[in-house]
């Protein structure tokens, strides 16, 4: 039978206008998905080379004036802004703390859009933490991002659900469903069949269009790097199918189908994801924003009025700064550094809140993501892009400790009052984003699969002599 | 062949087929007249397989439908009133399609011997089906049978809607099938029809079979009299 179902189903699917209107579309779709996410991506890559020219610029002026300022030349700059003085560097002359996107960045926008790509942390700086805000743009926020992820999480399912509606309730509504049942065949295989070969049809069009993609985009992604995404759509595509397969044999006429597939897309993807969403904010309310930054200047303008206080106490904790300076001049930064020390220490309960709530949010999610295939798919391709809120996360906490080290290795100079010098330029320490790997991809597509086939099941477990069978046939 | 031993469906209160008994042999054709709701639909769904008996049995070729009907249908061919195909498929591709699933694999030329033989024109073998009339359709219908080797037909008011010519050869096809042993059965409202190609004729009304001829030994117009009588239309038998 499958030999025949399928020389005949892809000729009809061929013969179809309508079916190939849905494979247009869909191949249109994917493809301005990828471009659209590719023109982000690389509109991304610009504003980061953007930075690191800026600061490529800076560093040129900045040797300049050390060149000049070592040789005993007059120099045409703020005093507080020369060089040769450490917290002149750390200030004005930051590092580009970069999150340079992976080869599959293109794939989903994820929280892109939402959070800052690269962060110049400045020595003297606390403000840092608020450059992780969620800039949103209402208009965006309404509409979403029209990336690969949106496309397969969301459109996909709708032309999967085209596809796949009618493929049994049209026998009956065209009339060649007695004389098929006539047949020495199981109804069930024949739909399970069908099911199949429509199937292989969109899986091999997301195929040509992946190869296609390969070959056209200009970043380098190659197909291999392309294949996790490519297994995550296959168990969604698979768990829409079995959807349509098991609503096929329940339901009954078309049109019935068709509001059964759109109810059960509703709810799968966006009612679950959204209740969900609710729960989360609900149960692990996020502390409010203003407040932190009220407790932040409280704690600073605290920390000011001890400034002299919180000195000495500095000094008596770091005695390597005191004993290796003859001079012992004390100035505006040397008072500022070590408050900012102790408020960082005083916030740290504050951010901590933040990052807890975050976390259980994050985790509320993570438990509850198998219930909706289109959240699994969804973090899945946000993880396999490195969009993820945790690939944010692991940002934010890479820039702090770039930043602490920008700081820490800027001190020494500051406290023991020694210049900074064009020698010292090449010792300055550097950001490297280090990504995260997404190690539940195969997970991810095994859930799927498994949800898929309960479906599967649920479709053969409809009793081929029930009344309701007996009826569909017969009327 | 084709055997029915009491028969019986129900739908809660209503019976719809009352203790039905049939035994269609070899060669022989028994046309079943009735009104519209006399039972003959839901005796040719019973032989289907299509739903299920309340009580009694229906054999192929021996085999009880109720127990294997996957088993039963390879021996059957069935040709509904409006015998619908694939309208974007040729009557080739239709008869390739129907009797490969069924597990009966035939090459180009033997498709198109089949199709010769139930009368269809050369021309048309390789047309869409959606260009072709319902007489066209039923002689697919007929080459489906003929492909499937089927040695019983149900027909179900075939050839209601056909115009006379169309009406006339699909009889001379069905005595064809009949003289190389093909048991068999068609519902039908058509007792010219019936005459003419039927070796037994019965007559339903309420789910029961209520008489039986063989068709040699009644004429027509007798044959009338006895459907009207029996369907209590008596102002119309005098």
């Amino acid at each position: 039978m499958y030999q025949f179902n399928s020389k005949y189903e892809l000729k009809s699917l061929l013969r179809n206008g309508w079916i190939q209107l849905m494979t247009l579309l869909l191949l249109g779709l994917f493809l301005f998905a990828f471009y659209n996410g590719n023109e982000k991506v690389d509109k991304r890559k610009n504003d980061i080379q953007a930075a690191f020219n800026e600061v490529k610029e800076s560093d040129q002026n900045m040797l300049i004036l050390l060149d000049s300022v070592q040789r005993g030349m007059e120099v045409s700059a703020s005093r507080w802004t020369i060089p040769t003085k450490p917290m002149a560097v750390g200030n004005y002359h930051p590092r580009v703390a970069a999150m340079n996107p992976g080869p599959l960045a293109f794939v989903a926008t994820g929280q892109s859009d939402l959070f800052s790509h690269y962060i110049k942390p400045k020595a003297s700086g606390d403000d840092m933490a608020l450059n992780f805000t969620e800039i949103s743009n209402p208009v965006q926020q309404l509409f979403g991002s029209f990336d690969l992820a949106f496309v397969i999480i969301y459109l996909l399912p709708l032309i999967i659900i085209a596809f796949t509606y009618n493929v049994l309730s049209s026998e009956k509504e065209s009339g060649t469903l007695r004389l098929l049942a006539s047949q020495p065949i199981s109804m069930r295989s024949w739909v399970f069949q069908k099911m199949g070969i429509r199937l292989f049809w969109v899986v091999l069009m997301i195929g040509v269009v992946l190869i296609l993609v390969s070959v056209i985009i200009p970043s380098g992604v190659n197909i291999v790097e392309l294949l996790p995404v490519f297994g995550v759509t296959l168990g969604y595509i698979f768990f829409w199918f079995a959807l349509a397969f098991a609503v096929n044999l329940w339901v009954g006429s078309s049109s019935k189908n068709a509001i059964a597939l759109i109810g059960l897309w509703l709810v799968f993807v966006l009612l679950i994801p959204s209740v969900l969403n609710q729960m989360g904010n609900a149960l692990y309310p996020m502390p409010s924003r203003t407040l932190m930054i009220n407790e932040m200047r409280s704690a600073k303008a605290e920390a000011t009025k001890k400034q002299d206080q919180i000195l000495d106490n500095f000094l008596r904790d770091h005695p390597e700064y005191a004993i290796n300076d003859p001079n012992q001049n004390r100035s505006f930064y040397h008072r500022y550094m070590a408050s900012q020390q102790l408020v960082r220490e005083e916030l740290q309960p504050v951010v901590g809140r933040f990052e807890q709530q975050l976390q259980n949010q994050q985790q509320w999610i993570s438990q509850l993501k198998w219930i909706s295939p289109a959240i699994i798919v969804q973090q899945e391709l946000n993880a396999l892009a490195g969009s993820s809120t945790k690939d944010y996360e692991n940002y934010r906490k890479q820039v702090t400790a770039f930043a602490e080290s920008w700081r820490q290795h800027l001190l020494p100079f500051l406290y023991s009052n020694e210049p900074f010098s064009t020698d010292d330029y090449e010792n300055l320490p550097e950001f490297q984003y280090q990504r995260l790997t997404s190690d539940t991809t195969l997970i991810s597509i095994i859930a799927l699969v498994f949800i898929a086939l309960i479906g599967v099941i649920l479709g053969f477990l409809k009793g081929v002599g029930s009344q309701s069978t007996e009826k569909f046939i017969t009327q | 062949m084709i055997t029915t031993d009491n028969l019986t469906k129900s739908y809660g209160d209503t019976l719809v087929l009352d203790r039905l008994n049939l035994n269609i042999k070899a060669g022989e054709l028994y046309c079943l007249l009735g009104a519209n709701g006399a039972g003959k639909t839901t005796t040719i769904n019973l032989l289907l397989g299509f739903i299920k008996p309340t009580s009694g049995n229906a054999f192929i070729n021996g085999l009880a439908v109720s127990e294997d009907p996957k088993k039963t249908k390879k021996h059957l061919a069935y040709i509904p009133e409006n015998l619908m195909l694939y309208p974007s498929l040729s009557a080739v591709e239709n008869l390739d399609y129907f009797s490969g699933i069924g597990g009966t694999h035939l090459s180009k030329s033997q498709l198109e011997a089949f199709l010769d033989e139930a009368g269809l024109q050369k021309v048309a073998f390789h047309q869409r089906i959606s260009t072709f009339s319902k007489g066209m359709r039923q002689k697919v219908g007929i080459a489906l049978a003929l492909a499937k080797n089927a040695n019983v037909l149900l027909l179900d008011e075939p050839t209601s809607g056909l115009d006379p010519k169309a009406s006339n050869e699909f009889g001379l096809l069905l005595q064809k099938l009949r003289n190389k042993g093909v048991a068999t059965l068609m519902a039908t409202h058509d007792l010219f029809r019936a005459k003419e190609i039927a070796t037994h004729i019965g007559i339903m009304k309420s789910g029961q079979l209520r008489q039986e001829f063989l068709a040699t030994d009644i004429s027509l117009s007798d044959l009338e009299h006895a459907y009207l009588k029996t369907m209590d239309y008596k102002e119309l038998a005098l």
